[in-house]
């Protein structure tokens, strides 16, 4: 990852594989261009998320976790996206006492047919994410290795 | 330290299976506030004759004994030691290891050896924004300006850490402090020579809600949450129905679930149960699921909103006994 600034965001994004999953693809396959940050996971229902993954992530130093669904009321599942959206509630309640921003944690509807919408919601997340900075977590910055081990930066 | 007499071997003959001796039985405490100590009185009676059965090699709350008395121990000479409290001190975790050293098993014993407890919620911080915010600045932890080395205070550890962070555990004896029927489970299998392999929880796989006498309906949701001073609960059923935060689904049962008989919803004090896991993450998810009204969509998310919003503490709810296991910073 080239980076200008020095920072490049590391984003974790959980899509769903009806909706946002077939919409990055969508992306990719009519050449949009959008920044690299994002490490795609394809999971069956944005409701298959457990809250504990987003935790997980942000404790091995992802900068960002974005979480891709259906729009209301086209979930395959029927009800996996409003279970979703509560549980993002939650966390973001539940991320500032942990010393985590809840701008670091984004939900959002893009179906299969708005490839366009993925390329420029993934866009503005890595510019927010920018002026956020890294992670920190108590106070101290967190930094990932190549091997994946997590550092603390002093 | 009490020995053997025979007005005892003959009094407690009992027809479970005896060991030749009487076990040898060490209890001490760390980061704790005393509370578990005092929990062995839970079993009424049944205490008297536990004690006459057992022989008491260290026990800082009941018998004097000094560190060095343990010191002179040969290893491996103590046969169970329970340790109750939080690892903070460079002292606690010295005398966890040195109880290993001299243990053939070790027991942790309550919520804050076992998963952190509550005094590990302070593990949001760290250790020098600790000093900070309770000393000012200016406070160095060490001698006093003029002592020699040897007066100082221990100092504390970088974040407050279940027992098993620092020594291996064989054994869990949870709660807060742990409920009568787990004191006696547990030296009922100590006792009866049917000590379980370890490692081992002395509580249920199952959650607390399969014991609980609450009725649940099937199609149960919250559209309010609710704190318990703000509502005298109906007594017959289910409290998260009810809007009161329970911990019930996620938590071990085994104490018969004493709380929510009373009205007071299950704060978690047994740990999450195997099948739970992270126990905070969990109740997060079940709690999402079951926040919602007559109908789910767009037009309801205000509304949904609304009663999630009335959640006051969710770290203080979720994780009251379990940050130091789940979610310190590593």
């Amino acid at each position: 990852m080239a980076s200008v600034n020095g920072f490049e965001p590391r984003i974790v994004a959980f899509l769903c594989r009806w909706c946002s999953y077939a919409g990055a693809d969508l992306a990719g396959t009519s050449r949009l261009k959008y920044p690299p940050n994002i490490i795609p996971i394809r999971v069956p229902c944005s409701g298959r998320v457990d809250p504990q993954w987003v935790l997980e992530a942000f404790e091995r130093g992802a900068d960002g976790v974005f979480i891709g669904g259906c729009h209301p009321g086209d979930c395959h599942y029927v009800s996996g996206n409003y279970k979703t959206r509560r549980r993002v509630v939650l966390l973001k309640k539940l991320l500032p006492q942990l010393g985590i921003e809840p701008e670091r944690l984004r939900l959002e509807w893009i179906s299969a047919t708005e490839g366009q919408r993925f390329a420029q919601v993934v866009t503005e997340f890595v510019r927010e994410l920018k002026e956020l900075g890294p992670i920190v977590a108590g106070g101290d910055a967190l930094r990932v290795t190549r091997d994946g081990q997590v550092q603390i930066e002093r | 330290m009490s020995s053997p007499t025979s007005l005892t071997e003959t009094r407690h003959s009992s027809p479970v299976p005896r060991r030749d001796a009487k076990p040898k039985l060490a209890v001490y405490w760390t980061g704790s506030c005393g509370g578990c100590d005092v929990s062995f009185l839970e079993v009424g009676e049944a205490i008297v004759e536990v004690l006459s059965r057992v022989e008491i090699v260290f026990w800082p709350a009941l018998v004097d004994a000094k560190r060095s008395d343990l010191e002179a121990l040969p290893p491996g000479s103590i046969d169970v030691a329970l340790i109750n409290g939080v690892i903070r001190t460079e002292e606690n975790a010295e005398m966890a290891k040195l109880l290993r050293a001299k243990s053939k098993y070790i027991v942790a014993y309550g919520a804050c050896a076992h998963l952190g407890g509550v005094p590990s919620l302070a593990d949001r911080w760290g250790k020098e924004e600790i000093f900070r915010e309770v000393f000012g600045k200016g406070f160095r932890p060490g001698p006093p300006p003029g002592a020699n080395g040897e007066a100082a205070l221990p100092d504390l550890l970088d974040a407050a850490v279940p027992l098993e962070d620092v020594v291996r555990v064989d054994y869990v004896v949870p709660g807060c402090p742990p409920p009568a029927p787990l004191i006696s489970r547990f030296f009922g299998a100590l006792l009866g020579g049917e000590m379980p392999e370890p490692p081992h929880v002395f509580a249920n796989v199952k959650a607390l809600c399969e014991e609980c006498q609450r009725v649940r309906h099937d199609d149960r949701r919250i559209e309010r949450i609710v704190r318990p001073h703000e509502v005298l609960p109906d007594p017959e059923t289910c409290l998260l129905e009810q809007g009161l935060i329970c911990m019930g689904p996620v938590t071990r049962g085994g104490c018969n679930a004493l709380c929510p008989a009373a009205g007071m919803p299950c704060t978690g004090c047994l740990g999450p149960t195997p099948e739970a896991g992270d126990p905070g993450t969990a109740m997060l998810s079940a709690l999402a699921s079951l926040v919602r009204f007559e109908d789910e969509g767009e037009e309801y998310f205000p509304k949904e909103d609304g009663v999630l919003e009335a959640l006051a503490d969710p770290l203080g709810t979720f994780y009251m006994y379990s940050f130091g296991r789940f979610r310190r910073k590593r």
